[in-house]
């Protein structure tokens, strides 16, 4: 085969492996959308025959659903603050001395996101139990504070350690105290890595199940939890609005990443596990 | 950052709330958990007994049924799926660090972002929705004499389910390396004779095997620890290590059993990424010294 030959023939097979990829991708959650939509009251062939709002009616009028949101919102919020506050001290104190044993402590710090999350749920659940830890809000939110912290000092350390030690010389050269110069210099300057780790700490929260299947209690509950026993007890597409209505929350979360901070520097800093 | 400091003992202090979290919560219930699965296990209690003493028959247990199987399963469906999500991952990752139009590279990073961003659960369920067996897909999987409840096709969904988690990750770790080679080198190839698809495959693919082997790495890791996907998708079929710790925590309640699971899950799970990142190393060595 001729060498030209060869290249159409592989090109032409690489275009269609990333064309069904990126259906692949797309697809399951175009159809999710349309579904959403459907005026049916059982899962039947595509496309729907009439479109109707019922699904997210019932959603929005759903008591456990909507109990589910509002402790999964107000759990995020809190894990989202204590994480950033504990991860960015903790990053500023590894990236403001060079001492033997950080690099060790940094993997140490990062070492959550490699261990099992069903691990991590059982243990918590075994220890909070041993310690009479037994309601199910403080015990998600210890779930959730572990899961979520690594991502907040990843993300924090390494915008904190690509701030050129100059800009602050330079406030202090000029009268600025050691402490004004990191609040209103270095601080800022990290501030986009910094908002990252706190976007994904909420993200890691608001999509939690494996740790949170363990810590919930029969009143407390997230909810990605009320969606998974929903999804269990019977089909229904009201899921479907659920999910829905997340995307677009995504989406619109995607939209203001991307005018404060600019999406791919935001993922750069932070996606890798 | 700041080089001469008055009072370092008390900038050392502020690492004392996440140490304290890292302590608390990650460091005392991992050792909990190992002392529970050294705990004989008696019917009736919650948890072992801890007044028993201390006995191996939990791990002793691992050896037989549900755990190897489970076993088997996990690293076979998580291998195929992370195989074939670093193959797909190359082509779209070389778009969209090579792409010549910013709008196509834009928009694709930010549909694989969009993908991360929404999780695990709202995917799985999507996927259940579309190739689940009483879905959409149900008369054209019929129509090519595929069962959808048989075990092959559901193991097939999982894996998908697990692939779609781990395409656009592999995706966002591969465009940082192909971005670091530089394009003469592929020309030059081409302009010594060879194809473009024999200089891909001789110089782009062995330059970029670290962010390759690190992109594997992610998705096995991933798949290993996988819970939800297998919950969602495996319709009480196929079961994965996590799903099984689970069990063992809300069924039958054997937690020194589960703990056992889980401490021999977080083993394979750190196993996996040391040596995984020891190849990595070697490999980026390697190529230092040639």
């Amino acid at each position: 085969m001729s060498k030209r030959l060869q290249d159409t023939a592989w090109r032409a097979l690489v275009l269609l492996a990333m064309g069904l990829s990126l259906v692949f991708l797309v697809a399951p959650l175009a159809v999710t959308a349309l579904l959403s939509f459907d005026s049916r009251t059982f899962l039947g062939p595509l496309p729907p025959p009439s479109l109707s709002f019922q699904w997210y009616e019932r959603f929005f009028s759903d008591p456990v659903l909507l109990q589910g949101l509002k402790t999964s919102l107000l759990l995020a919020a809190l894990v989202t603050t204590v994480a950033t506050a504990a991860g960015v001290a903790i990053s500023i104190v590894l990236t403001s001395f060079r001492f033997r044993g950080r690099e060790l402590i940094l993997s140490f710090l990062l070492s959550p996101l490699v261990v099992p999350p069903v691990v991590i749920g059982f243990g918590l659940l075994l220890y909070l139990s041993s310690i009479g830890a037994v309601d199910g809000f403080v015990r998600l939110l210890c779930g959730h504070l572990i899961l979520a912290i690594p991502y907040v000092v990843r993300a924090s350390v390494t915008s904190l350690a690509a701030v050129n030690p100059i800009y602050a010389d330079a406030a202090m050269s000029l009268g600025a105290s050691e402490r004004a110069a990191f609040w209103t210099v270095t601080l800022p300057l990290a501030r986009s890595g910094i908002a990252a780790g706190a976007i994904f700490s909420f993200a890691v929260s608001m999509d939690d199940v494996a740790v949170s299947m363990f810590l919930t209690d029969s009143r407390t509950y997230t909810l990605p939890v009320a969606l998974v026993s929903a999804m269990r007890a019977n089909f229904d597409l009201t899921i479907a609005a659920a999910t829905v209505v997340f995307m677009a929350i995504v989406a619109v979360l995607m939209l203001v990443i991307d005018r404060t901070t600019g999406i791919t520097n935001a993922f750069r800093s932070t996606h890798q596990r | 950052m700041v080089r001469q400091d008055e009072r370092p003992i008390a900038r050392f202090a502020l690492s004392l709330p996440a140490g304290a979290i890292y302590f608390g919560l990650f460091l005392l219930p991992l050792a909990v958990l190992f002392i529970e699965s050294l705990r004989p296990f008696e019917p009736g209690f919650v948890g072992g007994r801890p007044d028993a003493g201390f006995t191996l028959e939990n791990y002793v247990g691992l050896l037989s049924g549900s755990f190897s199987a489970a076993l088997g399963t996990t690293l076979r469906i998580g291998l195929l799926a992370s195989l074939a999500s670093v193959i797909l991952a190359l082509p779209l990752a070389h778009v969209c660090a090579r792409s010549s139009s910013a709008r196509l590279t834009a928009l694709l990073i930010g549909l694989f972002v969009l993908l991360m961003f929404l999780g695990v659960l709202v995917r799985a369920y999507a996927l259940q929705l579309t190739l689940g067996a009483v879905g959409p897909m149900r008369p054209v999987l019929l129509s090519l004499g595929i069962a959808p409840t048989s075990r092959a096709y559901i193991e097939f969904v999982v894996g998908a389910g697990l692939l779609h988690y781990i395409l656009p990750m592999s995706v966002l770790t591969l465009i940082g390396p192909l971005r670091s080679i530089h394009p003469n080198l592929h020309e030059s190839a081409q302009s010594l004779g060879a194809s473009a698809w024999m200089a891909h495959a001789t110089i782009t693919l062995p330059l970029c095997a670290p962010g390759i082997l690190t992109a594997f790495l992610f998705s096995f890791t991933f798949s290993l620890s996988a819970f939800v996907i297998p919950m969602i998708l495996g319709s009480g079929r196929v079961n994965f290590v996590s799903s099984l710790v689970y069990t063992r925590f809300s069924e039958i309640a054997n937690y020194p059993s589960g703990a056992a699971i889980s401490i021999g899950l977080l083993v394979l799970a750190l196993a996996i990424v040391a040596l995984l990142s020891a190849l990595a190393r070697r490999w980026t060595s390697l190529r230092l010294h040639v």
